[in-house]
């Protein structure tokens, strides 16, 4: 695997959300530990972890899906509380959810305008401008390098990799200021990989946009990401720059999974990520 | 995903086949136009009754009972194919369709209130309803079956026990009687008359409401968000539909267009029956919206074909008798008719997928 050089982040480049002492649990179930997080502008950060480790928790506590038991969400240098997705959204906080938010029996193109559909004024009517969003979908699908047969074909009859590209369009669409991807890649070809680690790569770079990323895939990590956080059983166990560390380091740090000493001291001999 | 060798056209992108046996586009002809394929029964249907009746099925005078029929049972399964879209189902519209005519009656019987205003009374009496099963079914997670049940007894027992099961003959006057339900079509009328027309007017009724839901369902965003929280519910809420509130909206349509149906079939009779209404009538409003294409599974489905389907079930209903069949007949055509559309549905949409036509 080649592994692109990444641009340095501006070493001001302010800070645009931290998350602090985020907790949740369900009924019994403890999902997340005074878990906190930050994330500076045009920076990628790598959310990794087992399964039940909590990733899906914090990331739906951030879109606005759940709510957090305690802890702060500070955006853009004000304290920001999120009762729904909608609000979330308004803050420029856009997702992509492992479970594909798709709409399976809708096309293409209107998937790409759920809750931001275009309207037209037809005898006082305010109707969906299909032609419209037809046109538009199309188009920002082109300049995506995205090919599917046609955008008015529904989703259900596309196939796992085209729905994804879906998906992603879909959430940068707005542009937002964060993107929270959950694991984006997991059923993609080699070639849709580069292609979509390839968008984010230019997200980060043309618009200045942060990324949260899920991934599975540790080299993938390091061919986009500037810094990994570990999350082991609902809390942070490793906070680390991408280059501050490697594959192989990473991946032993994952796999000793021994509980949170043996991890803090294995994150010990690796140094910290910039606080 | 790997280039394939030849791609001559963007049409032919990888993963999608271009269908080209007669098979293939019939499968697809039919999962695309639902409602043609019910209408090719209907056509069928109506043809092999005229055969069979000597040319008397077609006659004004018993199309207007047909189309009566169709107009109470196409408003109702408009209203559960609304529903069934989101992926809910609402068993209490036959008390409502009894109880919001029956309210309109007593309150122009006792406190001389117009009918007219009583109508009203009556849809929003209707709609209040919808919005209870809505909330009950969201809020609390009971499955909308069970609500709808419990809110079926509850209004039926309300609306038996005002009056002791007795029906009200309501003053229905001109022109509330001409715009919402004449009495039969007379073998005397003139088919361009005044009476002529007005004889049709609850399946005119039922048409006009039809058309406005086609047009919200695929051209409002109301539409689009309905059919996203039947289709995957749990998608449409992270992409901020507010699910819930569409399946209660959506109750509440149910809920009014069954009110609206009671109304009419009481201008039509002149008198408001408590039981007019038996649960019967929801199950074949159901079967209706099922033979015009609508799947029980949420996420799609099509008003026009549930009045097509409703077209059918009368047709079934009256053409039986009118050829010399037991009136219990049509039943078992129905029963048939229901499991096989519903069979013909899901296999359709199988092989949809699987062959990604």
């Amino acid at each position: 695997m080649n592994t692109q050089t990444i641009p340095p982040l501006a070493p001001d480049a302010p800070v645009v959300l931290e998350m602090t002492n985020i907790s949740k649990s369900f009924g019994a179930v403890t999902a997340l530990v005074d878990v906190s997080i930050r994330l500076r502008q045009g920076e990628v950060l790598a959310l990794v972890g087992d399964n039940g480790a909590g990733k899906s928790t914090l990331i739906k506590i951030l879109s606005g899906f759940h709510q957090p038991d305690t802890g702060t969400i500070v955006s853009q240098g004000k304290e920001v509380r999120f009762a729904s997705p909608r609000d979330a959204r308004a803050h420029g906080i856009e997702t992509v959810y492992q479970d594909l938010a798709l709409i399976g029996d809708l096309s293409v193109f209107h998937n790409m305008f759920l809750g931001r559909e275009y309207h037209k004024r037809v005898l006082g009517l305010n109707l969906l401008d299909n032609r419209k969003m037809r046109e538009q979908a199309q188009l920002y699908l082109d300049t995506l390098g995205i090919s599917i047969p046609s955008v008015n074909s529904t989703v259900d009859l596309l196939s796992g990799g085209q729905r994804q590209c879906i998906a992603v369009a879909r959430s940068i669409y707005s542009s937002p200021k964060i993107l929270v991807l959950d694991e984006p890649l997991a059923a993609l070809g080699v070639r849709e990989s580069a292609h979509v680690l390839g968008l984010i790569q230019n997200l980060r770079q043309q618009r200045q946009v942060s990324v949260i990323l899920i991934v599975h895939n540790y080299n993938q990590i390091f061919e986009v990401c500037d810094r990994i956080n570990f999350l082991h059983s609902g809390e942070i166990a490793l906070d680390a720059s991408t280059a501050d560390t490697s594959e192989e380091e990473l991946i032993r740090i994952v796999k000793s999974g021994l509980g949170r000493k043996a991890i803090d001291a294995a994150a010990a001999q690796v140094r910290p990520g910039p606080a | 995903m790997p280039p394939t060798a030849i791609q001559p056209t963007k049409k032919n992108a990888v993963g999608v086949k271009v269908p080209r046996t007669m098979r293939e586009q019939l499968l697809i002809l039919l999962s695309r136009y639902r409602e043609a394929s019910i209408a090719v029964v209907a056509i069928v249907l109506v043809i092999y009754f005229q055969l069979g009746s000597d040319g008397g099925f077609l006659s004004p005078s018993f199309m207007s009972v047909v189309l009566r029929d169709t107009g109470r049972l196409g408003l109702i399964a408009t209203a559960e194919v609304m529903l069934m879209i989101t992926g809910e189902i609402d068993l209490s519209l036959s008390a409502i369709f009894s109880i919001a005519p029956y309210i309109m009656a007593l309150l122009s019987v006792t406190y001389g209130v117009p009918l007219a205003v009583g109508a009203v009374i009556g849809v929003l009496i209707g709609i209040l309803v919808g919005a209870i099963n809505g909330i009950v079914t969201v809020r609390f997670k009971v499955p909308s079956l069970i609500t709808t049940v419990g809110t079926l007894f509850f209004l039926q027992g309300i609306v038996v026990s005002i009056y002791n099961s007795q029906p009200i003959v309501a003053p229905v006057e001109q022109p509330f009687n001409a715009i919402f339900g004449q009495s039969l079509y007379q073998p005397t009328d003139a088919l361009l008359s005044w009476h002529g027309v007005t004889a049709f007017t609850p399946f005119l009724w039922a048409l006009l409401v039809v058309l406005v839901l086609a047009l919200v369902l695929n051209r409002t965003t109301f539409g689009l968000h309905t059919i996203a929280t039947g289709s995957n519910i749990i998608g449409a809420r992270e992409i901020g539909v507010r699910t819930d509130r569409m399946k209660i909206y959506n109750f509440m349509i149910a809920g009014g267009c069954a009110a609206f149906a009671g109304i009419i079939n009481t201008a039509q009779f002149t008198s408001a029956d408590p039981q007019a209404g038996s649960p019967f009538l929801t199950l074949q409003a159901i079967a209706a919206a099922v033979i015009g294409g609508t799947s029980l599974l949420g996420g799609s489905g099509t008003v026009i074909g549930a009045l097509i389907g409703a077209f059918v079930v009368a047709s079934l209903n009256n053409g039986l008798v009118m050829i010399g069949a037991q009136a219990t007949v049509s039943d078992i055509y129905l029963g048939a008719a229901i499991i096989a559309a519903m069979i013909l549905s899901i296999q359709v949409d199988r092989l949809r997928t699987r062959r990604r036509v």
